[in-house]
């Protein structure tokens, strides 16, 4: 009897350490993946993407963006897609969630016709010289 | 039997291989593993905070950006444009007509008094153009991320005549609160 006692024992407690194990690691991943998709990065990330683009881009063309993260975020968000990039002189604004979104300026002197959403893509049509 | 080996095969208890206080070594390794656990979750955070809490730099890409804005302005195909230069060979670019020629804007956005100082410059040799704030050229050689990145780059180009001309573009982006933590 005694031992099968220290059988049982030895199983609890293995278990337990393996449960722990895997709660620490399951904790740890949460985090990374996290801190990967957080608005904050992706906002960012897309401000600098789109003023990037927009500094490269001649009169005339037509830049279409996808941005299917940034439209997963801002739906958990409960934020209007249409809101998500605005750009007002030479500065594009990114915001996925109520605040003041991140800012970037572009050098490029030129007319921003149109910026409307296209499914998971954003779509800058681009005028001429100012 | 050498001398010092345990008689394993022996069924008496004084004679075991395993030692009485195995147990207890079981415990000792599993708080030495959840200690290293713990520092290696450390680690991975502490990188992973400080990999996201970087800001991306794109400070190269937007000067390099800029060095083929300012070229496509002045040069196409290999020849001067007819807006840089005259049929005598008369520079028509200049300071001041530089920033409308080539359709350049330098205003930024209102962040840490970045309006107060300009975060762009760009020489242009040739041409005798120097656009921006000119104190951002002092710290071109210097190394750092918190200086401002400098990328200067040349091209040959001929004018009508076929005269060769060496254009060398040197542009400067600071905006180094948005790029570097």
């Amino acid at each position: 009897m005694k031992k099968r006692f220290k059988k049982g024992n030895i199983l609890i407690e293995n278990v337990i350490f393996i449960v722990l194990t895997l709660f620490f690691l399951t904790i740890l991943i949460l985090f990374v993946v996290s801190k990967m998709g957080s608005a904050a990065v992706l906002e960012e990330k897309y401000a600098k993407q789109i003023a990037l683009i927009i500094d490269s881009s001649k009169p005339d063309m037509i830049m279409v963006l996808t941005m299917e993260d940034v439209f997963e975020k801002a739906e958990k968000e409960n934020f209007d897609f249409s809101k998500v990039v605005s750009i007002q002189e030479n500065v594009v604004n990114v915001k996925l969630r109520e605040g003041a979104g991140y800012s970037y300026s572009f050098f490029n002197n030129i007319e921003i016709d149109n910026i409307y959403q296209d499914g998971n893509k954003y779509v800058f049509s681009i005028g001429g010289y100012k | 039997m050498n001398r010092g080996q345990k008689n394993c095969s022996a069924s008496s208890a004084k004679n075991s291989c395993f030692p009485k206080n195995r147990r207890g070594t079981d415990k000792i390794m599993s708080v030495y593993w959840f200690v290293i656990l713990f520092i290696v979750t450390g680690a991975v955070v502490y990188m992973v905070g400080v990999f996201y809490g970087n800001p991306y730099d794109v400070r190269e890409v937007e000067a390099n950006v800029l060095i083929n804005h300012i070229a496509d302005c002045v040069a196409e195909g290999g020849y001067l444009n007819k807006e840089v230069i005259d049929d005598e060979g008369k520079f028509l670019l200049n300071n001041d007509n530089f920033m409308d020629v080539c359709n350049l804007n330098f205003n930024v956005e209102d962040f840490k008094r970045w309006q107060e100082q300009e975060q762009y410059y760009v020489e242009v040799k040739v041409f005798g153009i120097a656009k921006g704030n000119i104190n951002l050229k002092l710290d071109c050689d210097k190394e750092g991320k918190n200086f401002p990145v400098c990328v200067e780059r040349s091209f040959y180009v001929l004018d009508e005549k076929g005269k060769s001309y060496e254009i060398k573009i040197l542009s400067v982006v600071r905006k180094t609160e948005k790029n570097v933590q």
